[in-house]
């Protein structure tokens, strides 16, 4: 908390102090904003936060809900900003190796929020509720890997067994 | 009228003409004719002249025997003048004209009545506007004792404060909305924002994917910007003053030339601001800002008015004279807003000074309007002073 908001402030007094930068600082505000309110009233099961001394480049940690071949497992996620959020999506990619229909190999997410469905009044810890539900119910209509979601339809026992191992060899 | 007959009964000077009347008050059903003899010829012509006829008058000595305890207080109250004065006839009628032509003590009575009543409604509002926050843009009245509660007690947050917050937030940049636009699916955002959004990712609402018809036409909602102002004035005073800081942002609403007259006495106090507006440093932005206030204030006070006037009128004058330049200057709707919202606490003031048992608001009120006062003045100076001097 201290050191997040730390951070947070330099860029806002910076933001404010040198009139060069206005334009970033609405963003760069919302993006504040969004940090306390995840410091303050975190969704369950979530962490997320900038980086570094960068407010626009976000980790997040997802822990793989009960009921699911993805439970015990910690998922870490690349969260970026772009310069004229709220009205862009951030961009976010899963680092940790997951067996998911709707995450490819490079970690790349399909979640409709992130791209056409985007608004700009959802927020960080909106969108990791959104991935944490893909978790548990995978949209195999628009899936990034299609034998994920053959298999997923065809077989689930199998699919989550699969799944389990994958969890079990990069998430843990 | 009734009252004020038994009133003249009873009062110890009349008491002599009129103890027949209230001795005998049988007589009085008998009839018209024995009621001439009830009272003095003389009394008779004072009551023609209070214009009373015969009958009220009997009917008043009747109501004598069994008014209740507080009908006599109220009687002893008003008589009290009387009872100076020598019994003469002369001035009996006289005092008989008095009481009859001037309804004084009903009228007093009517305000005791009516000030408590009028009290309890004050409360009344107060307290479901406080509970039912949901309903917070929905009466104008609701919001100002709302606004009154909480303005005044800026530091002493009522306990709804954060869910308010939250509810009158912005969805897009987070913070209060600042001059609220509402869709025609009902949710409100900046007005800056929604302009943004409609441009940027279509014209949906952010919240609820509902088509808007056209971003470009988005008119702030005044009510719901009202008590926003009423409710956060000092988030307000901040966004307002860090919008001035950056020509860039407001940039398409005026033209770049007023802007810049405007831009520098803000700078000063305003980098104040930006500072304070830091979490850390939250506690100490109300002294700060008070002393922003006062420089401002001083400065423009030698400025534009050497002598100095009282609170109102000067506010008055204030908004009067922008309301008056804004004649002779296009585009300056910040200094009719200015006005607009100087009037509006004008008005608080005037409204709620009838109610003497808020004093304590005072102080507070005081303070928030000073800011407004400062920064109409600080505009006005600023535009007055452009060509002769800088301030």
């Amino acid at each position: 908390m201290n050191t997040s908001s730390g951070g947070g402030m330099a860029a806002l007094g910076g933001g404010g102090r040198s009139w060069s930068t206005t334009s970033v600082s609405a963003s760069g505000k919302r993006i504040q904003r969004e940090m306390a309110e995840l410091n303050t009233d975190p969704p369950p099961d979530c962490f997320a936060g900038p980086k570094g001394d960068n407010l626009y480049h976000w980790v997040a940690t997802l822990i793989g809900p009960h009921g699911t071949p993805y439970h015990g497992g910690i998922f870490f996620l690349d969260i970026t900003f772009p310069s004229d959020y709220p009205f862009k999506p951030p961009k976010v990619v899963f680092k940790t190796r997951i067996y998911h229909c709707n995450v490819d190999s490079a970690g790349n997410v399909s979640l409709d929020i992130l791209k056409d469905s985007w608004s700009p009044a959802l927020t960080v810890p909106k969108i990791l509720i959104a991935l944490r539900s893909i978790f548990t119910s995978p949209d195999t209509y628009k899936p990034l890997v299609p034998g994920i979601a053959h298999l997923y339809l065809a077989d689930k026992a199998k699919h989550d067994e699969l799944a389990e191992e994958w969890t079990m060899r990069f998430a843990k | 009228m009734g009252n004020d007959g038994e009133e003249l009964f009873k009062s110890p000077l009349n008491s002599k003409n009129h103890s027949p009347a209230t001795q005998k008050p049988e007589v009085v059903d008998n009839g018209r004719g024995k009621t001439e003899t009830l009272f003095s010829p003389r009394f008779r012509s004072a009551a023609e002249m209070a214009g009373w006829d015969e009958e009220a008058l009997l009917i008043a000595s009747l109501i004598v025997e069994d008014t209740p305890d507080r009908h006599i207080k109220q009687k002893k109250r008003s008589l009290l003048p009387n009872l100076k004065t020598p019994p003469t006839n002369s001035r009996r009628k006289r005092r008989a004209q008095r009481q009859s032509s001037t309804s004084l003590p009903i009228a007093v009575l009517d305000l005791e009545d009516d000030a408590p009543a009028k009290e309890d409604r004050g409360k009344n509002l107060t307290e479901p506007a406080i509970l039912e926050k949901e309903n917070k843009k929905k009466l104008k009245c609701e919001s100002d004792a709302q606004g009154s509660s909480v303005s005044s007690s800026s530091s002493v947050a009522i306990p709804c404060m954060d869910r308010l917050r939250e509810e009158l937030s912005c969805a897009i940049c987070l913070e209060i909305c600042f001059e609220p636009s509402t869709t025609p699916c009902g949710h409100s955002f900046c007005k800056k924002c929604l302009r943004s959004a409609a441009d940027k990712c279509g014209k949906k609402c952010p919240k609820c994917r509902q088509l808007i018809s056209n971003g470009r036409s988005c008119t702030v909602n005044t009510v719901l910007w009202n008590t926003i102002q009423l409710l956060f004035p000092q988030e307000i005073e901040a966004r307002k003053a860090s919008g001035a800081s950056n020509p860039r942002e407001d940039q398409q609403r005026q033209s770049p030339a007023e802007r810049r007259v405007v831009n520098p006495p803000y700078n000063v106090g305003n980098r104040n601001v930006e500072l304070l507006n830091s979490p850390e440093s939250e506690n100490r932005t109300q002294h700060y800002r008070v002393r922003i206030n006062r420089d401002n204030r001083r400065r423009n006070v030698n400025i534009v008015r050497p002598s100095s006037s009282s609170e109102t009128r000067m506010s008055r004058g204030g908004g009067g004279e922008v309301v008056r330049r804004r004649n002779e200057l296009p585009g300056q709707d910040e200094d009719a807003a200015l006005a607009f919202r100087l009037q509006r606490q004008e008005f608080m003031v005037v409204f709620r000074g009838s109610n003497n048992e808020q004093l304590q608001y005072r102080s507070s009120l005081a303070m928030a309007r000073e800011n407004l006062r400062a920064m109409a003045t600080r505009a006005a100076s600023i535009r007055s002073s452009r060509g002769r001097t800088n301030s």
